[in-house]
């Protein structure tokens, strides 16, 4: 398999002004992401899992160039892109996203038909015609009538709206896409009719996915692979079929614990035992981020942050304590 | 929507008339006709100091001048710098407000220390200082006031822009490759004109307000050439013996800043009942 | 177990200027005493409404009940007026919402909100003695009407009043309840609200607690700590909770029973354990299949197709008549009302029960 984007310890830090002087050097820091270092391989899903404050949307963000890294490097197409000379419209016409929010994702002055077409003017250049050409096929790939291409987004309802939000993506034909959250805001018969949809799109276009989720049935159903973050650092990473069945990090172990399962036969949820509270971005605590909250922590965890270490074929954990969960 | 708004209605209908007379007055200007039922600056048409009646409608000034005549040829100054003022001012300073917020940083500080700068200069004394240096007529109160006025609508324009680039959409255009001056005005300004058409509408009263301010205290236009603040300053002597001369003038204006502030209230609730 | 409260044939009505949206159509579900429902939907359902309808806050106008009842322990309480409605609402059915920093207000420090609630509950006990004596104590004021005033400033707390918070904060399990008594609302994060507002409405020790979505704007983990300090508090309470929820998934593991709405009908309603295994209705059968719970390569996620009907057209048949596989004419003619299929497991369809569309509901 050979990968399609990799980042390379990428961080994002964002400087926090304290008093009146616009000028003066930030002293503190909100470390949104921490030295992440991720692969993903071509043609597969990769899920991003954790919650609020895990930096992965920042590192989502900071992947696509849409916030410029504070250190690290992104490999794209075998290239890096983080420095000034990329050509960001080469870039975007293989790596597309697609957001949270389908009530802010379009514009809602502008025709649907305009809005799919806006990554064809934008970066391919092409004429009218071909651009209403490709808008029809997205919509046709996408499962919308084509009388849409001429209704404004405020007609539409919020799982039509996620679709040509798709439609857009995938327009340019783009070898990965990178979804933010897609259907958490959907209704659950909605969120089936779009992962099923991305999983076909998926096929006919040999697209690569990564995946940002809090929701892990979603990780699970989607992904091949799985990052796992806590504030701002990646703590475990393997197949999802592998750390869903063996978590091996006891954040991992906690977060899919508290995953509510549709089964009142498997009552995980009131077995959970986690403590405290996701810590300060600003002044993490020293050593391990998670030490504070976890059962195993001990002398060297506030100390020294763990690294990343095999612990398995393919299978990435960052704990000090390995063991005392395999 | 409109019918059942009836501020809205009584704002559009002063509005209209005014405007439409504007108008009116304008091309009858260029064309050399005369609509008034008198020449407005012809002296001894009527009797002097007459008060209202069916022959003289606003009765007569002391050199037997028809104030109808006078009021209705004045128009086009209140009401053109008044319209043309504020749309300078949204124009500018809708550009001036999306591009800081649209870049942020340091231009956006810039901008906006700009902003602020232009904005703590007190208008009426700049306005009067512009009048001396540049000399006085309606064109030059209307350059004055158009250096001054921009600086609200910068302010607004930025919050409202700042509200757009926060949506998703905004990341989606910079994703198909297109640059901060296409983003801005392809989607940015359609996105925050109506708040700020809203607020420009409300504001052209207070242009007026503040030009028939300028016009009373002789920047204006140069007697004998009619203009209502003009008006209201040179008959205020009159305010006992013939009070229909500077009372009426100043009803006129009264009348044009509650006609736009009913519009502006009028198209505000009607965008809020869309929401 | 008996009926703690009972909804018969409710019907409640949104007037916009875009016409008449029925939210809740001739509604039938109970709530017995000491168990938790979960009312499970999806955005539209109505679930919120009767929420809403159940406390007495749904915003009128546009909101209006066009018939039914809302039997509580012997009182209609959509025939009370505001007033009489008031004493029940926070003392024996309280509520917790969605969003913990709009119910809380930013500008009192948490102890002092708390201590507000106690107050109350303590004035209505005793008449009202208990609270003009510490108004007139603490503030010098006398009262003359029956609404506590809050107090300003933690300092002016009763060391009794103190241990009190403290106690409530304890039990909702809140690490240092000395600190967090003197601090802001915006000072702490979503769970930490949630629970305080939990400890709030149970120190009212109310019958019933109704909660609107109560965890869905908070992360997985603490999701599942608010959630099992709820289980936990009802059994010590005693107190019965409704849980209007759109995940499923969160209904399984906490509910006792659970009412399935979909565009302002219940359509089944069951013990947690039989609607799963044994689900009736076609929109339950939807709904469990279109969860994701496995990996794509095992589980075949089966959408719904279709999507909601407009609730502003009136609709004499079977809301969901136009998405379901099973459908016969009569579903096209006159909804199926909601029966007794089998031992407590109601559905609201034609294909179960013969006597459908002649019986009302009986329990």
């Amino acid at each position: 398999m050979e990968p399609i984007l990799q980042t390379i310890d990428l961080s994002k830090y964002f400087p926090i002004q304290r008093g009146i002087n616009p000028f003066s050097k930030a002293k503190k820091f909100v470390r949104a992401v921490d030295g992440v270092s991720v692969t993903i391989w071509k043609g597969t899903t990769i899920a991003v899992v954790g919650e609020s404050g895990c930096g992965k949307t920042t590192l989502a963000r900071a992947m696509a160039l849409l916030t410029k890294p504070t250190a690290g490097d992104v490999i794209f197409n075998g290239k890096s892109i983080i420095n000034g000379k990329t050509n960001l419209k080469q870039v975007y016409r293989d790596l597309q996203m697609i957001f949270q929010d389908p009530e802010s994702s379009l514009d809602p002055n502008i025709r649907v038909g305009n809005s799919i077409g806006e990554p064809l003017e934008g970066l391919m250049g092409w004429s009218k015609a071909e651009v209403r050409g490709a808008v029809d096929k997205s919509l046709a790939a996408v499962g919308l009538p084509l009388d849409c291409v001429d209704r404004f987004p405020g007609q539409l309802s919020g799982g039509q709206k996620q679709r040509v939000a798709i439609a857009r993506a995938i327009s340019p034909q783009p070898k990965l896409v990178i979804l933010d959250e897609p259907t958490s805001a959907l209704d659950a018969s909605v969120q089936a009719q779009i992962l099923r949809l991305l999983l076909q799109l998926q096929k006919d276009y040999s697209l690569s996915y990564m995946l940002i989720t809090h929701n892990i049935a979603v990780a699970e159903y989607l992904s091949d692979f799985m990052a796992v973050m806590y504030s701002g650092n990646l703590v475990e990473y393997g197949l999802t079929e592998e750390i869903m069945a063996k978590p091996r990090h006891p954040y991992t172990i906690a977060l899919i614990s508290s995953a509510p399962i549709a089964n009142p036969w498997k009552r995980n949820l009131l077995q959970v035992e986690i403590r405290g509270e996701v810590p300060s971005a600003i002044n993490p605590p020293p050593g391990c981020k998670f030490h504070p909250r976890c059962p195993y922590a001990d002398g060297i965890c506030s100390r020294q942050t763990p690294k990343l270490e095999e612990v398995s074929q393919g299978h990435f954990v960052a704990c000090h304590f390995k063991e005392k969960t395999a | 929507m409109v019918a059942g708004n009836t501020e809205a209605l009584v704002g559009i209908v002063i509005v209209s008339s005014f405007i439409v007379l504007a108008l009116a007055v304008s091309i009858s200007n260029l064309f050399g006709i005369q609509i008034t039922p008198y020449d407005p600056i012809a002296q001894n048409v009527g009797p002097p100091l007459a008060p209202p009646s069916f022959g003289h409608l606003l009765g007569t000034d002391v050199h037997g001048r028809d104030l109808f005549s006078r009021v209705i040829v004045a128009t086009p100054n209140d009401v053109a710098v008044g319209i043309i003022v504020v749309a300078v001012a949204l124009a500018a300073g809708a550009m001036v407000g999306s591009i800081a917020a649209l870049r942020g940083g340091f231009l956006d500080e810039a901008l906006m220390r700009f902003t602020d700068v232009i904005f703590a200069l007190p208008a009426l004394v700049l306005a009067m200082s512009i009048g001396v240096a540049l000399g006085p007529g309606v064109t030059n109160m209307m350059l004055a006031l158009m250096i001054i006025w921009w600086p609200p609508y910068a302010r607004l324009a930025r919050g409202e822009a700042l509200r757009v680039t926060h949506q998703n959409y905004i990341e989606a255009a910079k994703l198909s490759g297109l640059g901060t001056v296409k983003i801005l005005f392809k989607h940015v300004l359609r996105n925050i004109v109506v708040t700020m058409v809203v607020y420009a509408t409300l504001d052209i009263g207070t242009v007026i307000l503040v030009y028939s301010g300028l016009s009373y205290l002789g920047l204006s236009v140069r007697p004998p050439q009619p203009d209502w603040g003009e008006m209201v300053s040179s008959y205020q002597d009159y305010l006992i013996t013939a009070p229909w001369l500077p009372i009426l003038p100043g009803s006129i204006i009264a009348l044009g800043v509650i006609g736009f502030s009913l519009l502006g209230d009028g198209l505000r609730d009607m965008l809020e009942a869309l929401k | 177990m008996t009926n703690l409260l009972r909804v018969e044939n409710l019907s409640v009505c949104y007037e916009s200027r875009g016409g008449r949206v029925t939210a809740l159509d001739k509604v039938n579900v109970d709530i017995r005493s000491n168990e938790l429902l979960a009312v499970v939907g999806e955005s539209g359902c109505g679930k919120s409404t009767l929420a809403l309808a159940i406390i007495g806050l749904l915003p009128n106008p546009p909101a209006r009940v066009l018939n039914g009842e809302i039997e509580f322990k012997g009182t209609n309480l959509v025939q009370l007026q505001p007033a009489r409605m008031r004493e029940y609402r926070g003392t024996q059915i309280a509520m917790i919402f969605q969003e913990p920093l709009s119910s809380l207000n930013p500008v009192y420090k948490v102890g002092d909100q708390i201590a507000e609630a106690i107050i109350v509950k303590k004035s209505r006990e005793d008449g009202h003695a208990v609270e003009t004596e510490f108004m007139q104590k603490t503030h010098k004021v006398t009262l003359p009407s029956k609404v506590p005033k809050r107090p300003r400033s933690g300092k002016r707390i009763s060391a009794e009043l103190k241990q009190e918070i403290i106690a409530s904060l304890k039990l909702v399990r809140i690490p240092d309840p000395e600190q967090v008594i003197d601090r802001y609302p915006f000072e702490l994060s979503g769970g930490m609200r949630q629970r305080i507002m939990i400890a709030m409405a149970l120190s009212q020790e109310p019958a019933l607690l109704v909660a609107d979505e109560p965890t869905t704007a908070l992360d997985v983990t603490t999701q599942a700590q608010v959630l099992k300090l709820m289980r936990e508090l009802m059994e010590k309470v005693k107190t019965s909770i409704l849980l209007i929820t759109h995940d499923l998934a969160v209904a399984c593991q906490v509910a006792d029973r659970v009412a399935v709405m979909y565009a302002g009908d219940v359509v089944e309603a069951a013990n947690v354990f039989e609607l799963f295994s044994k689900p009736l209705h076609p929109y339950t059968e939807g709904l469990l299949s279109c969860l994701p719970t496995g990996s794509k390569h095992k589980v075949d996620l089966r959408p719904i197709p279709g999507s909601v009907p407009d609730l502003r057209s009136p609709l004499v048949a079977c809301k969901y008549a136009s998405r379901c596989p099973h459908v016969m004419k009569k579903c096209t003619e006159k909804k199926p009302d909601l029966i007794e299929i089998r031992e407590k497991h109601e559905v609201a369809c034609y294909l179960h029960g013969e006597k459908n569309g002649t019986d009302t509901a009986n329990n």
